[in-house]
């Protein structure tokens, strides 16, 4: 069962001062509960090392995948294999940040993972900042929270130049290399998630810029803002899959510029072998005994609940519960049916008193770094709500 | 073993203090650091007492709202108690702080003896050109102590940080733009690939 603590909110105004406009559901309800998960310090170290353990898994996987040439399993797309073998030779293409999705881990249930958004997560504005707001703005004592989001991520951002270095030692090699940042034009929540990104690299020591994806400009030589200003880095909130599918002369266009080492992307294009959700297929043959793992197929399981998803689906659509004799239960529709499917043993989420489910949202960022939750039905989906949480 | 860590760095960072400037009811929040620094500009600070009972500055940020300050002070039990400071309550001990410096009876008349100072020399290096006006404001710029101590004392990315120089646009070849009928959602509230 999961505990709660109810809290006071944060007016809607002083939530748009500090950046967070999407405090509202499209069906008026709040986005953010008043609420806050309760949970012990021995679970949320649990989650700590899951999440670790769990990034390891993947990068052993993800060598698999290469070495054994098992792209088309996964989904990618064919014109992404060059840069996604090109990003993983090289350190250099560091990855960000990416959030684990857990099943369990309250009250005794075994933690297991849904999935990874290894490639353009959000929910960072909700975990980092707006959870900890909540704990200062109730009087709550902030030590009291698993999350290290913003100083990992900024971490992060020194190693891109430092690597697997101390950090600590990021001025003393810096040149001064710029790091433009980009998200689609009109939608406030991912142009907040990346102003947020750039606000964590302003804070390590980066110069950096935005420009909405439209504006930004690209030949052999490099990427530019509009006013053609170079940039060694370039972080983009949106998929390399629909940049592969969508933008192919792109996807061409950034394998050249990456050939031709005059432009980091960020997060990487490896992370896209992540993001497929194929690979917890490769994580279950690879690593039969480990608790974290649901059984997970290629073709419909035998003899259990299971869930159907797509390789590259997001926020519960094109996803359908089938109970044990293989009828549907519950399903979402959505705009992913043209991406193979996995079938994924099913799990319950915890649950509140008033029978909602929590999945827990686990960040990474060279290691775990911060956990937040979302509230909603059997499938989690886009009305589903933001909860914070605090140690007991 | 390594374990989880907690959410007490936050406030070290640009957003940390956005949002605290936000909850304390500042009407704007601090804006994003502007390469041009105007010494009458006011200020958001956090200040942070050391355990050798000086102060620091922990982070700095300009703002359009009245200059404010957040004081984190440690008491005898290891406690960790938070106020904030008004503008008001800023400019008092400023104008004091001043006053002794005019007298030669201020710490920041001496060359720095390592880390941290009183909490109005702290507030008066870090804002006394925000505080008491732009002319003594300038008086403190070119006092070379004074620069001394802020230098020891204040730890924020903002006093730390020198403007960046501008480079160059380069090369005038033709480049290519994108994402022509993707680039741009009319949703306000929900995110369309977040995951």
């Amino acid at each position: 069962m999961v505990s709660l603590q109810s809290i006071k909110a944060i007016d809607d105004r002083t939530l748009e001062e500090f950046g967070f406009g999407w405090h509202t559901d499209s069906d008026t309800t709040k986005y953010i509960a008043n609420e806050l998960v309760v949970l012990s310090d021995a679970e949320a170290e649990a989650y700590y090392e899951a999440v670790n353990e769990l990034y390891d898994m993947y990068a052993r996987a993800a060598q698999h995948v290469i070495d054994n040439n098992l792209f088309f399993d996964l989904g990618i797309p064919f014109n992404l294999i060059e840069p996604i073998k090109k990003s993983w030779e090289n350190d250099v293409h560091w990855h960000l940040y990416g959030r684990f999705d857990l099943a369990g881990g309250i009250g005794g249930a075994p933690i297991k993972l849904i999935e990874f958004n290894a490639d353009t997560p959000t929910s960072l504005f909700e975990t980092a900042i707006l959870q900890w707001a909540l704990l200062k703005h109730n009087g709550m004592d902030e030590e009291r929270q698993f999350n290290n989001v913003y100083e990992a991520i900024s971490d992060n951002f020194r190693r891109l130049v430092t690597l697997f270095d101390d950090p600590e030692e990021f001025e003393k090699h810096y040149d001064g290399w710029k790091i433009l940042f980009s998200s689609i034009s009109g939608n406030i929540e991912e142009e907040q998630t990346v102003r947020l990104l750039q606000q964590m690299a302003i804070d390590a020591g980066f110069e950096t810029g935005f420009e909405p994806l439209g504006g930004v400009k690209f030949d052999d030589e490099g990427i530019y803002d509009s006013s053609e200003e170079p940039y060694e880095y370039w972080f983009k909130l949106y998929p390399w899959e629909d940049i592969a599918i969508e933008e192919p002369e792109l996807a061409t266009q950034l394998t050249t510029i990456m050939q031709n080492q005059k432009a980091i992307i960020l997060n990487p294009a490896y992370t896209l072998l992540f993001q497929s959700k194929g690979m917890m297929k490769i994580l279950c043959d690879l690593f039969p005994d480990s608790p974290y793992l649901l059984k997970t197929s290629f073709v419909p399981l035998t003899g259990v609940q299971q869930v159907e998803k797509r390789m590259f689906g997001r926020e519960g659509a094109n996803v359908r519960i089938m109970d044990v004799s293989g009828s549907v239960i519950e399903a979402n529709d959505g705009p992913y049916g043209n991406f193979k499917p996995i079938y994924q043993e099913y799990v319950e989420f915890p649950k509140d008193l008033q029978g909602n489910s929590y999945q827990a949202g686990v960040f990474f960022a060279y290691e775990a770094c911060g956990l937040g939750f979302r509230r909603g039905g059997k499938i989690l989906n886009n009305m589903s709500k933001f909860v914070g949480h605090v140690l007991r | 073993m390594k374990h989880f860590t907690s959410a007490k760095h936050i406030m070290m960072g640009t957003m940390g203090i956005v949002v605290l400037s936000a909850l304390s009811g500042c009407q704007s929040a601090p804006e994003e650091q502007a390469s041009g620094q105007t010494e009458g500009q006011n200020k958001f600070l956090v200040v942070e007492q050391l355990s050798s009972g000086k102060y620091v500055i922990v982070e700095e940020m300009p703002t359009e709202g009245p200059s404010r300050a957040i004081i984190k002070e440690t008491d005898e039990n290891g406690t960790v108690h938070e106020r904030v400071m008004s503008e008001a309550e800023m400019k008092e001990l400023a104008d004091q702080e001043y006053k002794k410096m005019e007298e030669g009876k201020s710490e920041l008349n001496a060359e720095p003896q390592g880390e941290g100072m009183g909490l109005a020399g702290t507030i008066l290096a870090a804002a006394g050109g925000a505080l008491l006006g732009n002319m003594i404001g300038n008086a403190l710029m070119n006092n070379k102590n004074v620069q001394r101590h802020q230098d020891a004392s204040n730890r924020s990315a903002y006093h730390r940080s020198a403007a960046g120089g501008a480079s160059t646009a380069t090369s005038n070849t033709q480049k290519k733009s994108f994402f022509g009928n993707s680039a741009s959602k009319s949703t306000a509230s929900s995110s369309s690939f977040g995951g």
